[in-house]
C-alpha cells in the first residue's frame, strides 16, 4: 500500500489587476503549475491586512503567497508602495514569534509574466513540500478539537 | 504641589479649558482624575506613582465634546499626544499640555524600584508642552532591568524556541482586552477584534485566539507604539508585552530610523511609503 | 463543629496522595491559584497574600466549550463535552474565595441547571483557612463575610504554633473526606484554635448593605451616578478577576469546514459593547451607566433574586484597576448617602 505523500495547501492573496490576470495568462498560454495552490483576488495587495494571512494559517494553509503589481505599476497609484512597507514589518513581527516566515512568500508578477507566476508557485510550492506541513501553527487549533 | 495647583486653578477660572485630566493621590498609589471644577485643583499632584498614561483619554468622545482639556503628561505621554496629532486623531489646540519634568515612575506599587522603561528614556525633559512643571524626586531606585538586551535574547534563540516561549505567554491571555484599553493608541472606534462578520479574531481565550490577537496587535502598532508600556502594566494576567511591542518600535527604528511621537510635523510610518523602501525580500 | 488536627508534615503527605490519586489539588500561590503537580514549588505558607486571580476559572473557566458540531451530508451531528474527569481539591483557600462557590451556584442553577458549572462545583471540595493578610483593599466585613468566615467551605484551616493546622468539619461533604483520609488526623479540640482566631486583624466594617441596598432601590435615576467611573477604561479586569463575576459570551467557532463547537467565553458588563444590540442601539452607552450596572447587580439585583449579595470583599477589582477605582469607597459613600 503506498503511503499518503504530503501536498501541502497554499493560499496565495493576489491583486486583481496584474497577479491575477498573470495566473489567467498562465493559463491561456496552457502553462502548467502546480495545483496546490488557492487564488484569493483583491483588489489591491494594499488590501491585504495581515490579519489575513494568520487566517489562512489558522484555518490550515502550509504556505501563504502574496503578490502583487510591481511598484510604479499599480493601478491604484500607490497601494502596493504601502502593502510592501507593512510587509517590511510584518514579516519581521513573524520571524521574532518564530513563525516560521520562509512560508510566507511575497512576490511581484505583472498581467503579462504567466510563466513568472508559473515560477513563483512551483518554487513555492516545491519549498513548501520539503518543509512539511505547518504543524506548529495547526496544533494550536487541536485544543478543543472533538474529543471522540 | 503650589505650581500645579496654581496653574490649574488659574486655566480653570480663566475658561481656557473645559476640563482638566490630571493625578490625584489614592491610598499609597495615584490615579486618573477628570474635574471641570477650578475648587479641586489643590488636589492634583505629580509624583512617582503617576504612572497612568493620561493621552488614552484623548481620544474618547465623551470627555473631549465640551472643548479643550488641559493634561498633567510626562514626557512618555507626550509622545502618545504626538503620535495622535500626527495620525489627526486631535489637533494640537484641542490640547492644553501641561508637560512634567519627569524623573521616573513607578509601575510596581509594592516595589521600591522605577519602571524599566524610564531608564533608558530619552524625553525626561518633554519637547512640546504649553507649560513645564516639576515633580517630586522620586524616593524609588532607577531599574536595572535592560528590556533591548531581553529582545536581543529572544531573537537570538531557535524559530521553535521562540513560538515555545511566545505560545506559553499567550496561553495566560484571557482575551479581557485591558491592553487594547489602556492604549492610547488603539482607538479605532470598532476594534478588528470585535468585528463578528467576518470574525477575523477570535473572542474565545484559546491558544489559536490569543496567538491571532496578540500577533495583530503587535502588528497594528508597529511603527506606531511610544513605548509607555501600560500594555503590559495594566495586563492582569502579566504577560510581557513590551517584549513584542519594544522589538516592533526597535524595528521601525532600524529599517526607517522613525520612531513615534516624536516630530509632530512628520508623517506616519505605516500611513505612508517610500519608492525606495527595500524589497529584497520580495521575489 | 468538629476538630481535628493535622501536621504540615502530613498535609503535604496527604497533597501527595491526592495527586497521585488524580485530583486536581489546587492552592494559593503568587502566580494565582495553581495546580500543585504542575507547581511542585509550592509551599504553604500561613502568610500567603490573596492570589492575584480567584479560583472560579476551574469551576467556570474562561473558555469552554458547550458541544462539538460535525456537518454531515444533509444535517448536523452534535457531540458532547465530556467532564466526567474533573475532580478539584481547593486547598488553603480564602474565605472571600471559598464563600464564592454558594454564591455562583445560585445563578447556574437558576432558570437553567447549568451542567458545566455544577459536574464541576460537585466534584470539588474546598478548604479554606483562616486568613491573616487582609490589607487596605480587603472589606469581606462589610458584605457579611469575614477572614474567619466558613461560607462555601467543606473543611476549615485554622493555623496553629508548631507546624500544625486545626480543621473544622463544616459539610457532610467535609465529614466524608475527613474520614476517608482519617489516618493523617488526629483529634481536636478547639482551646488553641480559638485563640488564634480571636487574634485575627478583620477590616474595619465601611458600610451596611441593607442600607446601600435600599439607596439603590430608590435611587436608579439620582445625580449620583453622573460622571461615575469617567476615568475607567472598559477593560474589564475588574470583572473577569472577581471571584463572583458571571457573566458569559456564547460564540461558534469553527475547527475546519465540516467541524465547529459552541464556546462558553467570560464576558464584561463594563465593556463598550456588552448591551449592544443587533439593531446597533446600545442601552448603557457610557461608562456611567455600565458602573451604575455593576454596583447595582452586586449589591441590589441579586440579593433580590438570590438573597446574596454578589461580593465577597476581596477587593481585586480595585487592586488590579488600572485607574483605582475603588468600589468599596464608592459604596461607602452610598451608605452615607443614605
Amino acid at each position: 500500500m503506498s503511503e499518503q505523500k504530503f501536498e501541502p495547501h497554499i493560499i496565495a492573496f493576489v491583486c486583481n489587476w496584474c497577479t491575477y490576470t498573470g495566473a489567467d495568462l498562465a493559463g491561456t498560454s496552457r502553462l502548467k503549475y502546480q495545483p496546490n495552490v488557492k487564488l484569493i483576488k483583491l483588489p489591491c495587495t494594499g488590501r491585504i491586512d495581515p490579519v489575513m494571512i494568520i487566517k489562512a494559517f489558522e484555518k490550515g494553509a502550509d504556505g501563504v503567497l502574496v503578490s502583487g503589481c510591481h511598484p510604479g505599476d499599480c493601478h491604484y497609484n500607490a497601494g502596493n508602495f504601502h502593502a510592501r512597507r507593512r510587509w517590511i514589518m510584518f514579516h519581521q513581527l513573524m520571524d521574532y514569534i518564530g513563525i516560521d516566515s520562509s512560508r510566507l512568500h511575497f512576490s511581484w508578477v505583472s498581467a503579462s509574466e504567466g510563466r513568472k507566476f508559473v515560477d513563483v508557485v512551483n518554487g513555492f510550492t516545491d519549498k513548501v513540500r520539503a518543509k512539511g506541513p505547518f504543524v506548529k501553527y495547526q496544533e494550536l487549533n487541536k485544543e478543543y478539537a472533538i474529543n471522540e | 504641589m503650589n505650581n500645579l495647583s496654581q496653574i490649574i486653578s488659574e486655566l480653570l477660572t480663566g475658561g481656557k479649558v473645559t476640563k482638566v485630566i490630571g493625578y490625584v493621590k489614592s491610598g499609597s498609589r495615584s490615579k486618573p482624575f477628570i474635574s471641570s471644577k477650578a475648587e479641586d485643583a489643590g488636589k492634583f499632584i505629580m509624583d512617582e506613582t503617576c504612572v497612568n498614561n493620561l493621552a488614552v483619554y484623548l481620544t474618547k468622545d465623551e470627555i473631549m465634546k465640551q472643548g479643550k482639556v488641559a493634561v498633567v503628561a510626562k514626557g512618555c505621554d507626550i509622545r502618545a499626544i504626538v503620535a495622535l496629532i500626527q495620525e489627526n486623531q486631535i489637533k494640537r489646540d484641542d490640547v492644553y499640555i501641561i508637560g512634567v519634568n519627569c524623573q521616573g515612575v513607578k509601575e510596581n506599587f509594592d516595589s521600591n524600584v522605577l519602571a524599566a522603561k524610564c531608564t533608558p528614556c530619552k524625553v525626561k525633559t518633554p519637547a512640546v508642552y504649553d507649560v513645564l512643571i516639576e515633580m517630586e524626586k522620586p524616593k524609588s531606585e532607577p531599574s536595572k532591568e535592560n528590556k533591548k538586551e531581553e529582545i536581543e535574547k529572544i531573537s537570538a534563540m531557535t524559530d521553535a524556541e521562540r513560538f515555545e516561549f511566545f505560545e506559553k505567554e499567550f496561553e495566560k491571555c484571557i482575551k479581557c482586552y485591558a491592553c487594547r484599553q489602556a492604549c492610547p493608541l488603539c482607538y479605532c472606534e470598532q476594534c478588528i477584534a470585535d468585528k463578528s462578520v467576518p470574525r477575523w479574531i477570535e473572542s474565545s481565550a484559546t491558544k489559536r485566539g490569543n496567538m491571532a490577537w496578540n500577533i495583530i496587535r503587535a502588528f497594528h502598532l508597529s511603527g506606531r507604539c511610544i513605548g509607555c508600556n501600560e500594555c503590559e502594566r495594566v495586563c492582569p494576567q502579566d504577560i510581557p508585552l513590551s517584549l513584542l511591542n519594544k522589538k516592533m518600535s526597535m524595528v521601525a527604528f532600524d529599517e526607517f530610523g522613525y520612531e513615534a511621537g516624536m516630530d509632530m510635523d512628520a508623517p506616519t510610518l505605516t500611513g505612508n511609503y517610500d519608492i525606495k523602501d527595500k524589497e529584497d525580500f520580495i521575489q | 463543629m468538629e476538630e481535628k488536627i493535622i501536621t504540615k508534615e502530613n498535609l503535604i503527605k496527604l497533597s501527595t496522595d491526592l495527586v497521585n490519586e488524580g485530583f486536581n489539588v489546587i492552592a494559593p500561590s503568587e502566580k494565582g491559584y495553581t495546580l500543585l503537580q504542575t507547581d511542585p514549588l509550592l509551599s504553604l505558607s500561613d502568610s500567603q497574600p490573596l492570589p492575584k486571580s480567584p479560583f472560579k476559572g476551574y469551576l467556570f473557566p474562561k473558555t469552554e466549550p458547550l458541544f462539538y458540531y460535525k456537518k454531515g451530508q444533509h444535517d448536523y451531528e452534535f457531540v458532547d463535552v465530556n467532564l466526567q474527569n474533573v475532580k478539584n481539591i481547593f486547598l488553603a483557600a480564602k474565605p472571600c474565595d471559598a464563600a464564592s462557590v454558594n454564591i455562583l451556584s445560585k445563578v447556574f442553577n437558576w432558570d437553567y441547571k447549568d451542567e458545566f458549572f455544577d459536574i464541576r462545583a460537585d466534584n470539588s471540595l474546598v478548604i479554606s483557612m483562616a486568613c491573616s493578610t487582609s490589607d487596605e483593599y480587603c472589606f469581606c466585613t462589610s458584605v457579611g463575610l469575614s477572614p474567619v468566615s466558613t461560607k462555601g467551605a467543606d473543611l476549615f484551616m485554622i493555623p496553629l504554633a508548631g507546624d500544625k493546622y486545626a480543621i473544622r468539619i463544616v459539610t457532610d461533604k467535609g465529614k466524608s473526606f475527613a474520614e476517608k483520609y482519617s489516618k493523617y488526623f488526629s483529634d481536636g479540640n478547639s482551646v488553641e484554635s480559638e485563640k488564634v482566631l480571636a487574634g485575627i486583624k478583620a477590616p474595619e466594617q465601611s458600610f451596611d448593605t441593607a442600607k446601600v441596598k435600599d439607596w439603590l432601590d430608590k435611587n436608579f435615576e439620582s445625580e449620583f451616578w453622573n460622571g461615575i467611573a469617567a476615568t475607567c477604561l472598559a477593560c474589564g479586569q475588574c470583572a473577569f478577576s472577581c471571584p463572583v463575576c458571571h457573566c458569559f459570551d456564547i460564540v461558534d467557532e469553527d475547527y475546519s469546514y465540516k467541524e465547529g463547537r459552541r464556546m462558553k467565553n467570560w464576558d464584561a458588563c463594563q465593556f463598550g459593547l456588552f448591551t449592544e444590540h443587533a439593531s446597533g442601539h446600545n442601552p448603557r452607552d457610557n461608562q456611567a451607566k455600565r458602573y451604575r450596572q455593576r454596583i447595582s447587580h452586586k449589591f441590589k439585583y441579586y440579593k433580590d433574586k438570590f438573597d446574596e449579595v454578589l461580593c465577597t470583599g476581596c477587593g481585586r477589582c480595585t487592586r488590579g484597576c488600572p485607574v483605582s477605582i475603588d468600589i468599596k469607597e464608592i459604596v461607602t459613600e452610598i451608605n452615607n448617602l443614605n
